[in-house]
């Protein structure tokens, strides 16, 4: 496996992107996790798909959009799309009345949403605003003193939404040429292609469907935004039958000793075949994901629960270890 | 109603789910069982699997059937056709078809801000699937159409859409933004805040135009312009959406996983339907790892099951524990599936189906796959009396 050119941690923002349902927030808490147990940063995680899923992760109350500690040096917020609008908002028109008459206008604020993806703008503009934020509480581009947090891993919406979210910025300079929109949206994108500071992890099942998700989002990044993949992440990869591979050479004869058996046994070599067959379409995925690009892939294993908590996050750390 | 009723007596059929739980299959199955009965069926998809897109042979065609060969398996008169979905095609479809002239439509086309809408505006894909089906289904040319919904992080998504399309290009914004031009076409801010805001507001506007730049909000205006005279079309469709979508004629179902978050998901979108008076027939339970049988007792050990310790063979004794851990792990999981379907049917109550289909343990990528699947499901209908 190639290593990455430059190691995860070193950069401020990590973006975790992928289809749904393929295990984002178990990589982003996981990654934030080590980072903060393992590598002395302090980390956050910000929630950017409307989902809570870091207080479920770490048994916190839900941590919204004030933030909460989740567990030592590692801080989580959840970004809405209404409250980072109102508070950029209010902050750059610098009055609440000319928000509260034009932004949550009810003919103004779909137009601006639907088609200049604005609210999702001012969603990547948070994370900006989170990696400028100083420890002293100083905050914007020309602050100094050490950062509130030395690495923002942002848990990012489905493929679709995370494309246009990455895509807002660029978008929206094509549009409004002038004025403090168009000089946001131009901080923003520099952030987004500054590789020093901000990349995409790119997580991933070792299925058919996903696999081919994955390399057209990769094409998609790679076309319409101007983005580095660090990695791609391949989540819930099933166990091998033989933790031992020296032991799969035995397999022919204990198959043949179960089917003799029957009952129990031969109930037990189904499941063994079943996990052989699942575990090797598996592997056929990763290979056809490695040879189609020249990213770092790692595997993360599948657990036996689903109900994932902060124990089992600690399991699956080891398994992201190359890439930090 | 049983799933083959559903199959043999339905027009459209939407098939719902989040991504990943095998919709597109179970639609393409499902299909299949009524083009085995005798059917006319169309599955109409977004985007599926490629190795599926394959075995259907509709890989690169977009928004044109494709006639999916079935050799002598359809009983007399039916036939299976394929479509995949272009949600921007169908969206240049539509306005050409709502504009009042050829050159009204090119105007639109040509918008910058309508191009951004088109490939952007969320929900227009699944507006756009909304709108293809009331068209396939108008054509008379199927019996029934089964609709693989796009996947959306929200299963409900695509039941918003037609509304949320609507509220955008019906908005008073848009009719605001289109007047705000005199008779020389030139857009006015002064004129768009006071007709939005009314009297002494226009200030703000103006404050708004800045911070914005003036280029979005004239942009805006064109595009409110050129777009206003879609708007009754747009609205005709919307409610022929919603009337062909409660009627009679439509069944819903919804696939699931049996997985806290997917079953989560089943049952709230259960309760949306319920609420929103659409006709839900009940789930399809995909990739379910046991079928109706009890964990029962698993010895806690191979050599509790009969096999041997086999101290001359090296590594015998332990490759066996690794076999009878991985039994021990499938059994469990296998009683979690189950726990989890039952909280399901213990939640949405009888009267529903809950077909289940188990996990797989090949791709599905051709027809006899799907074959086996649809026999999972109960097989086709019987066959529709000539």
């Amino acid at each position: 496996m190639s290593v990455p050119p430059q190691a995860l941690l070193d950069r401020r923002v990590v973006f975790v992107f992928g289809k749904g349902g393929v295990g984002k927030s178990t990589i982003a808490a996981t990654l934030g996790l080590c980072a903060a147990e393992h590598h002395g940063k302090r980390a956050l995680i910000a929630e950017v798909n409307g989902a809570e899923s870091m207080s479920t992760f770490f048994g916190t109350p839900p941590v919204g959009y004030a933030g909460r500690r989740l567990a030592p040096g590692l801080d989580g917020m959840t970004i809405t799309p209404a409250e980072a609008t109102e508070e950029y908002l209010v902050r750059m028109l610098r009055f609440r009345l000319l928000y509260e008459t034009v932004f949550r206008n009810r003919f103004i604020a779909p137009l601006m949403d639907g088609i200049l993806g604005l609210s999702d703008l001012i969603s990547v503009g948070k994370i900006l605003d989170l990696e400028w934020t100083r420890a002293d509480g100083g905050f914007g581009p020309d602050g100094t003193g050490p950062h509130r947090w030395d690495l923002v891993v942002v848990d990012g919406p489905a493929t679709g939404h995370g494309l246009s979210m990455l895509r807002s910025a660029r978008s929206i300079m094509e549009v409004a040429k002038v004025g403090p929109l168009f000089q946001n949206a131009r901080q923003i994108r520099d952030l987004i292609a500054d590789r020093s500071r901000f990349t995409v992890v790119l997580v991933t099942l070792a299925e058919d469907l996903p696999v081919s998700e994955a390399l057209q989002a990769m094409d998609a990044l790679d076309r319409e935004v101007d983005v580095e993949v660090a990695a791609i992440v391949v989540n819930s990869v099933p166990p091998p039958l033989f933790p031992d591979p020296a032991h799969a050479a035995l397999w022919s004869a204990i198959r043949e000793e179960g089917v003799v058996l029957g009952g129990r046994a031969a109930r037990a070599i189904l499941d063994g075949e079943r996990t052989l067959s699942e575990r090797a379409r598996a592997d056929a995925q990763v290979e056809r994901l490695r040879a189609a690009v020249s990213v770092p892939v790692v595997e993360v294993p599948r657990l036996p629960t689903r109900d994932l908590a902060t124990d089992e996050l600690r399991l699956l750390g080891p398994a992201l270890g190359p890439l930090l | 109603m049983t799933l083959q009723a559903v199959l043999a007596n339905r027009e459209v059929l939407v098939v719902c789910g989040t991504g990943g739980v095998g919709k597109t299959t179970i639609s393409a199955t499902l299909a299949l069982g009524a083009a085995l009965s005798g059917r006319r069926a169309l599955v109409m998809t977004i985007d599926p699997a490629r190795r599926l897109a394959d075995a259907l042979g509709i890989v690169g065609r977009l928004n044109e059937p494709v006639a999916i060969d079935l050799g002598d398996a359809a009983a007399p008169g039916g036939s299976l056709d394929a479509m995949m979905l272009d949600a921007k095609a169908t969206f240049d479809e539509t306005v050409r078809r709502f504009a009042s002239t050829p050159e009204a439509a090119e105007r639109v086309l040509a918008n910058d801000y309508y191009q951004r809408a088109s490939a952007t505006l969320s929900g227009s894909q699944e507006y756009m699937a909304m709108e293809k089906l009331l068209e396939v289904h108008g054509a008379g040319r199927w019996d029934i159409v089964v609709l693989d919904t796009p996947p959306t992080r929200n299963a409900l998504d695509f039941l918003d859409a037609p509304d949320r399309m609507m509220s955008i290009v019906e908005n008073g914004a848009m009719k605001w933004l289109g007047a705000a031009r005199d008779d020389s076409k030139r857009f006015s801010a002064a004129r768009a805040g006071l007709r939005i805001f009314g009297k002494g507001k226009e200030k703000l506007f103006a404050i708004f135009e800045r911070f914005t730049g003036g280029e979005v909000v004239q942009g805006l205006s064109e595009f409110a312009s050129v777009f206003s005279g879609l708007m009754p079309g747009f609205r005709a469709r919307a409610e022929g959406v919603r009337d062909l979508l409660t009627s009679e004629a439509t069944s819903f179902l919804m696939v699931a996983s049996p997985n806290r978050v997917a079953l989560a998901e089943a049952l709230f979108f259960h309760q949306r339907l319920t609420d929103a008076d659409m006709p839900f027939e009940g789930f399809v339970i995909n990739r379910v790892k046991a079928l109706r049988t009890s964990p029962g007792r698993t010895p806690a050990t191979p050599w509790a099951a009969g096999f041997r310790r086999r101290p001359d063979v090296r590594g015998w004794d332990r490759a066996l524990e690794s076999v009878w851990q991985n039994h021990r792990r499938r059994v469990h999981q296998a009683a979690a599936d189950r726990e989890q379907i039952d909280a399901l049917q213990s939640r949405c109550g009888e009267g529903l189906l809950y077909e289940e289909v188990p996990e797989l343990h090949t791709d599905v990528h051709d027809l006899d796959a799907l074959r086996e699947i649809l026999d999972h499901l109960g097989g086709p209908p019987p066959e529709a009396p000539a």
